[in-house]
């Protein structure tokens, strides 16, 4: 019996020893090691929900598009482009040097059958918005693709972008949904070495790869449940970056000599918006729509009031520390030329937001500290709401309780679960107002779809806003050729809806990373989106000599 | 005789239990609000027919049961349908070929998904619940033969201490601490070693296991050694033990062999118990270290709305307490042989 126990106790020492050697010897190959809070839904790029998902599939797979950090698109996967006159007929031809990671060319043939399975498989969440304009796809014998589209669209590259380029040759015998994808056959920069689920993943730069070849020789995303440790981990060096972090540590992180904190739009644009429930019982969805909205929410004055009463940089200093811009309409500033940065917000003032409510006719006539209706009938008592599993919104909430409160009106809150919000919200349009936000693609069409009254039944849009001006705008956009003109469309667009004050913008986040400035260096951050996960970052980054 | 009457029975009332289980679980997640199809995401890209679809997929749009179409909001159906054409009908009878089914969220095969991290529960757990029964239990003794003594009361105010002390916040604390001198504080095995051999990677999980494997074994230590110390104090209060004392046997025999077994007993039980619960993982634990066992994975399928991950997870929970509290019963009938009788 005791033979055994010692025997175990030196088999432990034994192994701790070697452990602590590390290495055993080989010649050591120049990893970067990513630490997330995250970890991809699954590999399977229809199904993928999670933006590690997605972080993947760019690091793994090509696409005929690549977006770079300035929001411009570059072509990828094709050498040239030529489009028809009537701007229906895209043909792309294809590079003749692309190689799967298991050696076989990659070919015309793969992409058309990529797109097919796209278009034609249930279940995939995403994928048939972007193949909704394809009426065929073929491949030539030239190793070229032709897109025909049902009509002419200004976006393109917007809805290519996404479409991650499959292997004929292994999926052809899968069923595109259940496959798991473990073995991760791509084509881009890096391939698929090792994947657990909820643990890591492990990549290693493609050598064949017929691009700029990435100068490290390994990547691993480690996932770290908790931002206390990954907060650790950067700082004490066990990973050489982060992907994230919460804003209370940046000081903390700024203050360490190794470590570099960089901030910047994330590359998904993303906005935090008040929802401000204005449907018309005219534009009351028949089958779902509740409709209980507050009558005051519909009088612009009272929402100008309201913007006006809003105190956004305190917002922005309060729950993010800093760390984002105020906004003005629902377009996040990370979306670039779309953005219209000539908008000017409503100025934070008190008084003037009372004068408005005055001039209204909105009065306190019972001095209970709250105005009510012209008429008398109500209080301005508004429900507000946000998702429960939100950090930021809770603070949020209580700021402009007391903000609002300065004006003559009350909130009520009340944090509701993601699924009891979306029940309320729409198209039942069963609250007043919500604390919640949106992650954009990089073409604005979707983010201006929201607030069409065409969307209002679906249950996209959030506030029943409706101006057939601005629908008109939006058809008007949606085929618009000329990137310029559609800019210019995008941005009238944009000031329609911040003079009717359909939303209050309190700011568009960032994204906060950091890396080991003395391990790694070359990353890109003079960029106005940042995401140093990034494939157009990740191939430029080397290790400090 | 009959003690093959009072297995069999304590048997039975398990798989009947167990029946019970299988059913609840169907229903009790699908009361809870909220549509797995959607799982929370909030995006205008995920149009309507996308969702439909998706049900589908899931065979969410099929009746949960003969006459109900959905139980929240309670919705009526067909009564007159083909039972095999019911959520419920299909559950039962995946269950009956050993099939678990497919996660919503990762598309995965649920057997795949828990055994996966059973065994890194089991792992974590397993070390920590051994560490902490022994010296737990050593130290109860302990305490119990220096009764009121400062050793009793150093024991006893360490033990109340480290139960008191929140899981998270000493987990926190032991993070800070030990990334600083050099454990590893996430995961269960430093990524991109799968090549190296066997010894190496085994040497590296050790390393990871020890920060989450102290928390855990201070925590549950204090449990058990207070539980000891009060049964073990019981005993020796009784009338048996002065007798022995009287015989002049030395306190190491009389604890040896008149007192420990009887103090045994209440030991048993919370052992049990909580080797039962085990399977469910330390989920603070696990989040606090990046561990990834069970009670991460539940988290996630609750938030998630992952009905087959859930049904899997707590089948499998429902099964290890029954077992847990099958053993006890057969370990109770051989500490104190009365209790069969009853």
């Amino acid at each position: 019996m005791k033979v055994k126990y010692t025997f175990v106790i030196i088999l432990t020492i034994l192994a701790l020893v070697l452990s602590a050697c590390g290495g055993l010897g080989q010649s050591t190959p120049v990893v970067m090691r990513v630490g997330w809070q995250g970890s991809p839904d699954t590999l399977n790029p229809g199904a993928a929900v999670l933006s590690e998902a997605y972080t993947i599939f760019g690091l793994v797979y090509d696409t005929m598009y690549q977006l770079q950090l300035d929001g411009s698109f570059k072509l990828s996967l094709a050498e040239s482009l030529t489009v028809s006159d009537d701007s229906l007929t895209y043909t792309y031809k294809i590079r003749d040097d692309v190689k799967w990671h298991d050696g076989q060319p990659l070919t015309a043939e793969d992409i058309v059958f990529t797109y097919d399975l796209y278009a034609t498989t249930d279940g995939y969440p995403w994928m048939g918005d972007y193949t909704y304009y394809f009426e065929s796809v073929e491949a030539t014998a030239n190793n070229e693709v032709v897109i025909t589209l049902s009509e002419a669209i200004p976006n393109i590259d917007a809805q290519l972008v996404f479409l991650y380029v499959l292997p004929k040759h292994i999926w052809e015998n899968e069923d595109g949904y259940e496959f798991e994808n473990t073995a991760m056959i791509g084509s881009g920069a890096f391939k698929m070495v090792e994947y657990k689920p909820n643990e890591f993943v492990h990549l290693a730069s493609n050598t064949d790869y017929f691009g700029d070849k990435p100068k490290i020789d390994e990547v691993i995303f480690q996932t770290f449940e908790n931002s206390d440790a990954l907060v650790q981990a950067i700082k004490t060096g066990q990973v050489d970056m982060i992907t994230e972090m919460p804003n209370t540590a940046v000081e903390t992180l700024r203050a360490e000599a190794n470590v570099e904190v960089v901030a910047g739009a994330p590359f998904a644009p993303g906005v935090t918006d008040i929802i401000i429930n204005q449907v018309t019982p005219e534009n009351c969805p028949p089958d779902d729509g509740v409709c209980s909205g507050h009558p005051a929410l519909l009088d612009r004055n009272v929402r100008l009031a309201m913007a006006h009463a809003t105190d956004k940089q305190k917002i922005i200093d309060v729950v993010l520390l800093g760390l984002g811009t105020p906004g003005t309409a629902l377009l996040p500033d990370g979306l670039g030329i779309w953005y219209n940065s000539s908008l000017k917000d409503y100025a934070f003032d008190t008084a003037q937001a009372n004068q408005i409510l005055d001039d209204a006719g909105y009065a306190d006539t019972d001095g209970n500290g709250v105005r009510e209706m012209p008429d008398g009938s109500r209080d301005l008592t508004f429900r507000i709401s946000w998702p429960s599993d939100s950090i930021d919104s809770p603070r949020m909430a209580e700021l402009l309780s007391e903000m609002w409160g300065a004006i003559g009106i009350k909130l009520e809150a009340q944090a509701l679960d993601a699924d009891a919000l979306t029940a309320v919200c729409c198209p039942a349009f069963d609250f007043d107002i919500i604390l919640w936000g949106w992650g954009s693609d990089p073409d604005p069409n979707l983010l201006l779809s929201v607030m069409t009254t065409d969307e209002i039944p679906t249950g996209s849009s959030e506030t029943g806003y409706s101006n057939p001006e601005f629908d008109a705008l939006y058809l008007e956009q949606a085929v618009e050729l000329d990137q310029q003109r559609r800019v210019d469309l995008v941005w009238q667009m944009q000031e329609i809806v911040h003079n009717d004050v359909v939303y209050i913008i309190p700011f568009y986040s960032q994204n906060v990373q950091a890396y080991r400035s003395d391990r790694f260096t070359g990353f890109i951050t003079d960029q106005p989106k940042v995401e140093l996960s990034d494939i157009t970052s990740l191939i430029l980054v080397e290790p400090v000599q | 005789m009959n003690r093959y009457r009072y297995l069999l029975k304590k048997i039975g009332w398990s798989v009947f239990t167990i029946i019970f289980v299988l059913i609840l679980n169907f229903f009790i997640f699908r009361v809870l609000p909220g549509d797995p199809a959607r799982a929370g995401i909030h995006d205008p890209r995920l149009t309507r027919e996308a969702i439909e679809k998706i049900r589908v997929r899931y065979g969410l749009d099929k009746p949960v049961i003969n006459c109900f179409q959905s139980i929240n909001p309670v919705e009526l159906g067909d009564c007159g349908i083909n039972p095999f054409d019911t959520q419920f009908f299909i559950y039962v009878r995946n269950l009956t070929q050993g099939e678990l089914g497919i996660s919503y969220h990762t598309n995965r095969p649920v057997t795949d998904v828990l055994v996966e991290r059973l065994w890194n529960t089991l792992l974590l757990i397993g070390a920590g619940q051994i560490l902490s029964i022994i010296i737990g239990v050593i130290f109860g003794i302990f305490a119990a033969w220096k009764a009121r003594t400062y050793i009793d009361y150093g024991a006893l105010l360490t033990g109340l201490l480290a139960w008191s002390l929140p899981t998270f916040w000493l987990g926190i604390i032991l993070l800070f601490w030990g990334s600083n001198n050099g454990f590893p504080i996430g995961g269960k095995i430093t990524p991109g070693i799968s090549s190296y051999p066997f010894l190496f990677r085994a040497g590296d999980i050790a390393k990871h296991m020890i920060l989450p494997t102290i928390t855990y074994t201070i925590v549950f230590m204090g449990e058990y050694m207070l539980v000891m110390r009060s049964s073990l104090m019981d005993v020796l209060s009784e009338d048996y033990i002065l007798t022995a004392k009287a015989k002049g046997l030395s306190t190491f025999q009389i604890l040896k062999d008149h007192a420990l077994k009887n103090a045994m007993l209440p030991i048993v039980t919370i052992i049990a118990i909580n080797l039962g619960f085990t399977v469910a993982g330390a989920i603070q634990i696990e989040a606090v270290f990046s561990w990834p066992g069970l009670g991460g994975a539940i988290f996630e399928a609750v938030i998630r709305r992952d009905f087959p991950v859930l049904q899997g997870a707590f089948l499998l929970i429902a099964v290890s307490v029954i077992i847990a509290n099958l053993i006890a019963d057969l370990t109770y009938s051989y500490l104190d042989p009365r209790v069969q009788s009853e």
